[in-house]
């Protein structure tokens, strides 16, 4: 009975110490770095048109940060448009592989002057890593290096061009207070983020290192009427359908109605 | 005022759907197409991925063909008998012209078919009613009292069989000759993606040899069923039509398709097909020069038209 009572205090203690270090990974590595959003959700609601959110801290005196907010991987399946003689059209399809939908990348400096390539790699920061990390394939054939590169642009392009992905350097507003260094940035999210679970990383950066992490969460909600629409038009799309056309005939024949009440030329 | 539209995933200006509603459905009153040859394109410009575009816009093209049907019966313009046929035809054609698209996008060709297709039928068909249209009023003023010649093809028409009498219309023609012309535009406007209202109103004042008047309220009515059947599919079968982005449209278009349709009624057939002819070949230079000019962004969401 005390052997049992001994090994239960045993997987206990483990328990409660494994506990500790995991929420020190996932959250605030020291006692200096902390961040915190101003709202950690975004409601989309019927007038939704975007939002801000403000990303601030304490962090240790004289280091330099990096603000990474992304979504989780995943895939994306663009056309390609290429020359057919003198025209331009859709020639094939491109799947890019392990590669965030929305990424927001904000540095105290440049990204290259504060961290190694190998860092930047490491934690997946800057658009060289995103590139070494992703898979750029075609349905067809795989692509050379250079045609990777090529196409791996043309997806940045098009993912600025969406507002879902951007790199900014010296938007955050640092301030020493009580031996320590608060910050403060203010990133635009753009209406174009679409629903879902994003993470808010921030990196202390030290001669040219990651030095400490924090994290927090933003979470982009559908809710009221749109999160009811969007769940009918996915689950219930017959009834949906024959609503729509619904509305649309009453719509139609309502006018029709005013317009020759209203006496219109008729 | 910004709306959210919970489908396209985007938030919009509640103007620019209304006023491209009312555009849109100004031409359906005016000339009897539904406008989807337009308003895809600009809802494509204006930020909505391509397959809501194409949906929704036939939700839209509900409202406002019925807006406009309503209207042109009401003032006698909605031959019926020659419309079930012209329906019949489409139906077949549009199963058709389904098969042909996936047949082609297997091939890996259906993009550069669809887009070919398009210039060289807007083209045609713009082109020639234009031309038609600048003669005719020409020829009006010179030799109104000249009888009408019967052309070879009027007379091959009249040579076969099951002819009826179209009254509305006050025209003669065999059953099938509505029945395969709408299938054949029904196939076209499968594999083109839209409804076919341009390919329609041509083949009816061309071919059919119907008055301009009885063409617009019979195309709107033929377009209304069209459009009905592909809401319907959409929504079920793609989750594609953003009823919220839908009902702005049709807020516009219901308005402007009375609109159109009174302002159509003080214009001649003549003016209204030189007008149509002018916006056709508007649309296909555009896409011309779309297709010349090297784009912006070499990559694009996948779906759509």
């Amino acid at each position: 009975m005390n052997r049992l009572r001994r090994a239960l205090q045993v997987a206990f203690m483990t328990f409660i110490i494994s506990a500790g270090l995991l929420s020190i990974s996932q959250g605030e590595l020291s006692a200096q770095l902390t961040t915190a959003a101003n709202h950690d959700r975004i409601n989309v609601d019927f007038f939704y048109h975007g939002s801000t959110v403000d990303i601030h801290g304490i962090s240790d005196p004289g280091t330099d940060l990096v603000i990474k907010i992304t979504s989780g991987g995943g895939h994306h399946i663009l056309r390609q448009k290429g020359r057919v003689g003198v025209l331009w059209m859709n020639v094939g399809t491109l799947k890019f592989d392990h590669v965030p939908s929305v990424y927001f990348l904000q540095s105290t400096k440049k990204i290259d002057d504060i961290l190694t390539p190998e860092e930047q790699l490491k934690y997946g920061l800057g658009y060289g890593a995103l590139a070494s990390e992703s898979e750029v394939a075609s349905l067809k054939d795989q692509k050379d290096q250079v045609e990777k590169e090529k196409w791996f642009n043309e997806f940045l392009k098009y993912k600025e061009a969406s507002k879902v992905y951007s790199v900014t350097a010296g938007k955050i507003s640092l301030t020493r207070k009580d031996g320590g260094q608060d910050y403060y940035t203010v990133i635009d999210w753009p209406y174009q983020a679409p629903p879902g679970d994003y993470l808010v990383t921030v990196y202390a950066v030290k001669d040219k290192r990651v030095v400490e992490q924090a994290r927090s969460k933003v979470t982009v909600e559908q809710v009221g009427v749109i999160k009811g629409l969007a769940g009918m038009a996915r689950d219930n799309g017959a009834f949906y359908g024959f609503i729509s056309v619904l509305v649309a005939l009453g719509a139609g024949f309502g006018v029709g109605l005013i317009f020759r009440k209203g006496g219109g030329g008729h | 005022m910004y709306l959210y539209l919970p489908v396209a995933l985007t938030s919009m200006n509640i103007l620019v759907p209304v006023g491209l509603g009312l555009a849109v459905g100004l031409l359906s009153g005016l000339f009897g197409v539904g406008g989807g040859f337009l308003l895809t394109p600009l809802l494509i410009m204006f930020g909505i991925p391509s397959t809501v575009a194409a949906a929704t816009d036939s939700n839209q093209i509900v409202a406002a063909s019925t807006s406009g049907t309503y209207a042109h019966w009401k003032i006698g313009n909605v031959d019926f008998k020659m419309g079930l046929f012209l329906l019949a035809g489409g139906f077949i054609g549009g199963l058709v012209g389904v098969q042909a698209i996936k047949f082609l996008r297997a091939m890996g060709d259906a993009d550069f078919v669809i887009k070919i297709t398009y210039v060289l039928m807007l083209g045609i068909v713009g082109g020639y009613m234009f031309l038609e249209s600048l003669q005719s009023m020409k020829k009006k003023k010179t030799e109104e009292a000249k009888p009408k010649k019967e052309s070879a093809v009027g007379k091959f028409l009249n040579s076969l069989p099951f002819q009826t009498h179209f009254e509305k219309s006050g025209v003669t023609h065999s059953a099938l000759v509505p029945i395969v012309f709408g299938g054949f535009v029904g196939i076209l406007a499968a594999v083109m993606g839209v409804g076919g209202g341009f390919l329609m109103v041509p083949v009816m004042v061309y071919i059919l040899r119907m008055p301009m008047h009885v063409v617009v309220g019979t195309s709107l009515f033929q377009i209304l069923f069209n459009c009905i059947e592909v809401t319907f599919l959409q929504a079920y079968t793609n989750h594609t039509v953003d009823f919220i982005l839908a009902v702005l449209l049709l807020i516009g278009s219901t308005v402007g398709a009375q609109i159109g349709t009174v302002f159509g009624r003080k214009l001649k057939g003549d003016q209204l097909k030189i007008i149509l002819a002018g916006i056709v070949l508007v649309v296909t230079v555009k896409m011309v020069f779309d297709l010349t000019v090297t784009p912006s962004l070499l990559l694009v969401q996948a779906g759509g038209h």
